[in-house]
């Protein structure tokens, strides 16, 4: 058992800084480049796509559950890759001082998961299942001239209240 | 570091010829679904494929079947090559084959999206086939999972129809509340015999940790496997369920899943759950699962006989019928728990595979006539809808007569065989119990009689009142009568041929 030095621990530091400085650029990207359309729509407290003030017994849109399932399907992904990449080199190892594949085996097993999973991914997308914006970026650009022509971002809200 | 890692190694025994049936079928499904999604609406193109897929699969089954010196086990033991999945897998095979061409009728009628059924029916049969072909508790119920959730969505294909809605939401939440008691009653079993391994399970019942979670346990499998196969008291959503799905999947799932069950509830039982003389623990055990299943096994027959006498619905009254028929499985089945010698085991074994067999031939076909009378959105399958059409489709009413009289089992059909050879093993045992247990299954023979010939009375001695247009009988169709037809009388006449098939590879499980 070697020393424990914080020294070994520095990627997971990297690994930090990677994300925070991704989240950051994608934030400021977002800012320079972004088209600001401001509409009632993106004006609303954020509530995952529901309305924030109403019934909680709503009925709401199936594609929820469209991401819920490629959501689904990606995360138990993950789930088996990790185990996978843990003992990969071990597994490799011990094919080389052995006489059984196992590294071949887990390597060739773990490419056919990850292919199936892509045919589910493939068949998703063909299926239309990530379509669902077309709609729903026509309504928002005709939000948004309709706003224009009465003259004012908040002016649904001030009617409401 | 790396040597104690070696050393955990277990060896995969990766062998890729003896899953190579369930592997070339997984393959077509995956193929059927892309090819569905790049272009879809090409009914022909995938239940073509679909058919291919079938052959190809049953030729690498028929080739591990028929080549000697396969190795009898790989994956560290999770999957085996015995009579007992080879038969089964046979089983499922020519269900699946059979429903796909059946449901070619219903698939044009309904404009029905058919990639996608096509794909569901080829994933339900492989999670078919890896229950029989499981020897792990894990490989079985993964298995159970894959066919369970093809097969909800199947049910409820007919979207725009409620009864279609509601067989499927039934089917899915009793169904899932039947896969936790399954999942848990694994659960324990592996509590209390420290493996997952069916043959392992049955060494270690005699050192079980606590008997009575493995009996906790071995009950918890009972129900489980028992919603599975639909028997008494399991059974209420059958009915509902059989009723509402499209007759095809109707027929799909009284021939397939209920094999399927069959399959890996023998296994689990009859080989994980062993007689061994002299130790408490396993006779106990034993004594308990024969007791429960043959009292089960007399109130599914009876219960499956007398409600469907007083059935008006076709498709309720085979719903009915297909409990009754899991009850007469199970006779074997219990058979097969209280045979003395591991011939005598494997015999009742082969001959509940065989019963399915005969019972999925039979039940396909009359669904396929059901699936013809029915028309559009499954409207006629009340009785009085079959009135009088004996003699205005006669090709119809025959084929559907012998499939009743080998429902019924009728002597020369396949039908009779299947029962004989199931009651065989369970009287032998000679003893009082399973005396009893099969004077009832002959008396609800009897009783079945009533409710199969009340079919041809009312084909052949009933009035028409409403007018009748003879139903178009497409090649699909006719192919499906032919060979259920040749089946019925071709397993009647010469079962002992299926039967020697079956039964050539013994289970490979010593009786102690």
């Amino acid at each position: 058992m070697t020393e424990f030095s914080l020294l070994d621990y520095a990627p997971v530091l990297v690994m930090f800084l990677v994300a925070i400085g991704f989240a950051a650029s994608q934030i400021l990207v977002a800012q320079l480049v972004g088209p600001r359309k401001r509409t009632a729509t993106k004006l609303m407290p954020y509530e995952c796509g529901k309305d924030p003030v109403g019934s909680a017994r709503d009925r709401f849109s199936v594609k929820f559950y469209m991401v819920a399932v490629a959501f689904l399907l990606f995360d138990l992904e993950i789930l088996f890759v990790i185990p996978f990449a843990v003992a990969f080199k071990s597994l490799l190892a011990a094919e080389q001082s052995g006489t059984v594949y196992y590294g071949t085996i887990a390597f060739v097993t773990m490419m056919f998961f990850l292919g199936t999973v892509v045919v589910g991914l493939l068949y998703e997308w063909k299926k239309g299942a990530f379509d669902w914006s077309i709609q729903a970026r026509a309504e928002a650009i005709a939000e948004a001239a309709e706003l224009k022509r009465k003259g004012g971002v908040f002016s649904r809200f001030r009617k409401a209240a | 570091m790396m040597n104690i890692f070696l050393a955990e190694l277990a060896d995969p025994n990766v062998s890729i010829p003896l899953v190579l049936p369930e592997m070339l079928l997984a393959l077509t499904g995956i193929l059927v679904m892309i090819y569905d999604s790049i272009r879809p609406g090409r009914r022909r193109v995938t239940g073509t494929i679909s058919m291919v897929g079938l052959i190809l699969s049953a030729v690498a089954l028929f080739w591990i079947w028929s080549t000697p010196g396969q190795q009898l086990s790989a994956f560290g033991g999770m999957i085996v090559a015995d009579s007992l999945r080879m038969s089964f897998t046979a089983v499922f095979l020519l269900v699946s084959a059979l429903t796909i061409l059946v449901s070619t009728v219903w698939v044009e009628r309904e404009d029905v999206h058919a990639g996608e059924y096509h794909t569901l029916l080829l994933f339900a049969t492989v999670g078919m086939m890896f229950m029989a072909s499981g020897n792990d508790l894990v490989i079985i119920f993964l298995g159970l999972e894959t066919l369970s959730i093809a097969t909800y969505v199947m049910a409820g294909l007919r979207r725009r129809d409620l009864r279609s809605n509601e067989s499927a939401l039934k089917y899915f939440i009793l169904g899932s509340y039947a896969s936790g008691f399954l999942l848990y009653g694994m659960a324990l079993v592996y509590g209390a015999t420290g493996t997952t391994n069916v043959t392992q399970i049955a060494l270690n019942t005699e050192t079980a940790q606590f008997p009575a979670l493995l009996l906790v346990g071995a009950a918890m499998l009972v129900i489980g496997f028992g919603f599975k196969v639909a028997t008494v008291p399991f059974h209420i959503w059958t009915p509902d369920v059989y009723e509402g799905a499209p007759s095809p999947v109707t027929g799909f799932m009284a021939a397939g899943p209920k094999a399927a069950g069959f399959a890996s509830f023998l296994r689990v039982f009859v080989l994980g759950f062993p007689l061994v003389v002299g130790v408490q623990a396993s006779e106990f055990l034993h004594d308990s699962w024969i007791t429960a299943l043959t009292v089960m096994a007399i109130l599914t027959m009876t219960v499956g006989n007398i409600a469907a006498i007083v059935q008006n619905n076709v498709k309720r009254m085979l719903a009915y019928s297909s409990i009754a028929h899991a009850g007469y499985a199970m006779v074997g089945f219990v058979g097969a728990g209280v045979a003395k010698t591991a011939t005598g085991r494997d015999d009742a074994i082969a001959a509940v595979a065989f019963y399915m067999l005969t019972y999925a031939v039979t039940n396909l076909g009359a669904f396929a006539i059901v699936t013809l009378v029915a028309r559009k959105n499954d409207r006629r399958t009340e009785f009085e809808d079959y009135n009088g059409i004996g003699f205005r489709s006669p090709v119809l009413a025959f084929s559907l007569s012998l499939f009743m009289l080998s429902l019924l089992g009728l002597p020369l059909t396949a039908g009779f065989i299947g029962k004989v050879l199931v009651f065989r093993p369970a009287l032998e045992a000679g003893t009082s119990l399973m005396v009893i247990l099969v004077v009832i299954a002959v008396i609800n023979t009897a009783i079945s009689a009533y409710y199969y010939l009340r079919l041809i009375v009312v084909m052949f001695f009933r009035e028409r009142t409403e007018e009748w247009s003879q139903p178009k009988i497409s090649t699909a169709l006719a192919a499906v009568l032919a060979i259920t037809i040749i089946g019925v009388f071709y397993f009647g006449i010469f079962g002992n041929n299926v039967i020697e098939m079956f039964s050539k590879y013994p289970v490979d499980v010593q009786m102690r």
